[in-house]
């Protein structure tokens, strides 16, 4: 794996999750999921939506697919690969071009401006253009927040940085945990918009989660967490 | 990366980095002037004779009134010297032989004007001798053989230094360097009790011994000009030619023991210098060392001053490594959230770690510099004094270095604590 996994052409196909459940869970009655205990694909170059009730495991999740912890039994497997076998620098070139990511928190630097938080991603593989991303700065309406330091933009201003920011690396799947929740349905539908360009560009998945505010994805399957 | 740094930057304090850079001054500081003046200073006590082993004992009965008075025996017994031959520490006993004539010596100190006489200085002294194999001199700058008609000396030094600051300051003679008298012939002229019989010839002085108060002269020297001059019986001929004489009167005397006389030193040579027990033996059969026995006092009290100070500069620098790991890691656990977050980006962890890899190394390496500099400001205090004191002052090598290795020890500790603060930070 080592050597394909730092080849351009690889790219992870399938994340796979074979029983998998938070140790929290374990002797726990949980309510039924299309996610724990179960098996459970998903595949490149599709939509996915997760309905996650509130502590149903949904920020668990995405810190075990993206490396941050390992506190579940069964198995993830990207390719196949068992997640577990990953060492730091493996996540590390998995986070920088395989895998993006926007947290619930966003995670932005409040110090730092709007366009250096872009940067400061960008700046690890250069996948995406200056004009590109003043493109989409104008598009979601934050142009004028440029300079802006992050913290002292509004919520749903830093919400809509903090999704160009998870767009500007090259992705197999893009990951996005309540991307919208601040939007307003007309920004959540340009947000939607240019998340399906750059991941049909990229032949990427998508899998949004969503507590009551779904990203206005088209196709998309839905799973129950 | 210089968003990074300015990233990371936001939680560092001033005023801690400055007392992270002042501890670790200090501590390095005093270890290190610690070093660097004993390395200087040692060598006050450490003058070592070039032609004589360190563990060289020259030892001699203490002189008492009943010495004097009574004529009791300041000289050593056969009997004396094989007990001393037999204590373990002892590897071999050496006897200072005596001349047994007179010796008086003259110095040309002015060169002579025309149609009158130099300005000359002359004294009667004495010769001793040591086996030759206890002393560590060339066989060419320390040999005689018959009829040669220099022989090489070696004096006290403290015999120059009573010339010098005794004698020639009150006289109004000229002061000597040693470099300058090993160049002055001594005019020796060497005879009998009596006076019967006499050989002129000219020394040389070839060393000078701190641990010696005596005039040394090659023993087959001694011993063939004993044979020659010493009192007893008188040859006939004495008188007519005493080289021609010497020869069939040696060989007649012989060079046994028995005629000998008793010798009042002895020269030892002892297997561990450091021992209780020499000190002990000595005192319980009423024998004295001479020579350098204050300065292996001096040299033992100089070493524990220094262990002290370096004692308290090593503690210090271990309370500033501490300091500084401790620092750090307020610092990375400050920066912890930013650190994960940069992690999930996707940076690599030396990228993170860099900006504190380098403050660190900006922080040692300044405490290293500034503190080389007070270490050069105090030697440049203390060195004139030092130096007064006959100090030769050693290099600035061993200190550069240990200063250089604790820096080095320093930056890899807090590099290590460092990366183990980032990987702590990559899981949430």
């Amino acid at each position: 794996m080592t050597t394909d996994t730092i080849s351009n052409d690889y790219h992870i196909q399938s994340i796979e999750l074979s029983d998998m459940l938070p140790e929290v869970f374990v002797n726990e009655a949980i309510p039924h999921s299309e996610v724990w205990l179960t098996h459970c694909v998903f595949q490149r170059g599709r939509h996915y939506l997760i309905e996650a009730p509130s502590g149903g495991g949904k920020s668990s999740l995405m810190a075990y697919i993206f490396g941050a912890r390992t506190d579940y039994t069964g198995t993830l497997r990207f390719n196949n690969r068992d997640a577990a076998t990953f060492d730091m620098t493996r996540w590390q070139l998995i986070r920088r071009r395989h895998l993006a990511y926007l947290p619930q928190e966003l995670d932005l630097f409040p110090e730092l401006t709007c366009i250096e938080n872009i940067r400061l991603k960008n700046s690890l593989t250069g996948f995406i253009e200056e004009r590109q991303i003043d493109e989409w700065l104008e598009r979601l309406g934050i142009a004028s927040r440029r300079d802006t330091p992050a913290g002292r933009m509004s919520i749903g201003q830093q919400q809509r940085l903090a999704i160009i920011r998870a767009l500007c690396m090259p992705f197999d799947f893009i990951f996005l945990d309540e991307p919208v929740s601040h939007l307003d349905s007309t920004n959540n539908r340009i947000a939607a918009e240019i998340i399906s360009e750059e991941a049909i560009r990229r032949g990427a998945g998508v899998i949004s989660t969503s507590v009551g505010n779904p990203l206005l994805l088209h196709s998309a399957i839905n799973v129950k967490l | 990366m210089n968003l990074i740094f300015r990233l990371l930057r936001k939680n560092t304090s001033l005023s801690r980095l400055a007392g992270c850079l002042a501890s670790n001054l200090i501590g390095l500081a005093i270890i290190g002037a610690g070093l660097q003046f004993y390395l200087d200073a040692r060598s006050i006590w450490q003058q070592k004779d070039s032609f004589l082993k360190s563990d060289y004992l020259a030892v001699n009965k203490v002189i008492g009134a009943a010495n004097t008075l009574g004529g009791g025996a300041s000289t050593f017994s056969d009997s004396d010297i094989a007990d001393l031959q037999a204590q373990p520490w002892v590897e071999r006993v050496g006897e200072f032989s005596r001349a047994d004539f007179n010796v008086h010596a003259s110095v040309a100190l002015q060169a002579p004007a025309e149609g009158e006489q130099g300005r000359s200085m002359s004294t009667a002294m004495f010769f001793e001798a040591v086996p030759d194999d206890f002393l560590d001199i060339p066989e060419s700058d320390f040999s005689w053989h018959e009829g040669a008609e220099s022989v090489p000396v070696i004096i006290s030094k403290d015999y120059l230094a009573l010339y010098n600051f005794g004698f020639a300051s009150a006289a109004g003679l000229p002061q000597l360097s040693e470099n300058l008298i090993s160049g002055i012939p001594l005019r020796l002229t060497l005879s009998s009790d009596d006076g019967s019989r006499r050989v002129q010839m000219y020394g040389r002085v070839a060393g000078y011994s701190n641990r010696f108060n005596t005039i040394l002269v090659p023993q087959n020297f001694l011993d063939y000009m004993n044979s020659i001059l010493a009192s007893g019986p008188a040859p006939e001929s004495a008188s007519a030619s005493p080289a021609a004489q010497g020869a069939s009167e040696a060989a007649q005397r012989g060079s046994g023991k028995a005629s000998h006389p008793a010798p009042s030193r002895l020269i030892v040579d002892v297997n561990s210098p450091g021992d209780a027990a020499i000190g002990k033996y000595l005192k319980a059969h009423g024998l004295e060392v001479a020579g350098d026995k204050s300065a292996a006092g001096a040299t033992y009290l100089l070493r524990v001053v220094t262990g002290i100070v370096m004692g308290v500069g090593g503690v210090i620098t271990l309370l500033a490594i501490l300091i500084m790991v401790l620092s750090m890691s307020l610092l990375m656990e400050k920066n912890r959230q930013k650190i994960h977050s940069l992690l999930m980006l996707g940076y690599q962890p030396y990228v993170v770690a860099r900006p504190f890899w380098r403050l660190t190394a900006v922080l040692a390496i300044s405490a290293a510099v500034l503190a080389t500099g007070c270490i050069l400001l105090l030697r440049w205090q203390y060195l004139t004094p030092l130096e007064s004191l006959g100090a030769t002052p050693s290099g600035l090598g061993w200190t550069l270095l240990l200063i250089a290795g604790l820096t080095i020890i320093i930056i890899l500790l807090n590099c290590h604590s460092i990366t183990g603060r980032i990987r702590a930070a990559w899981r949430r």
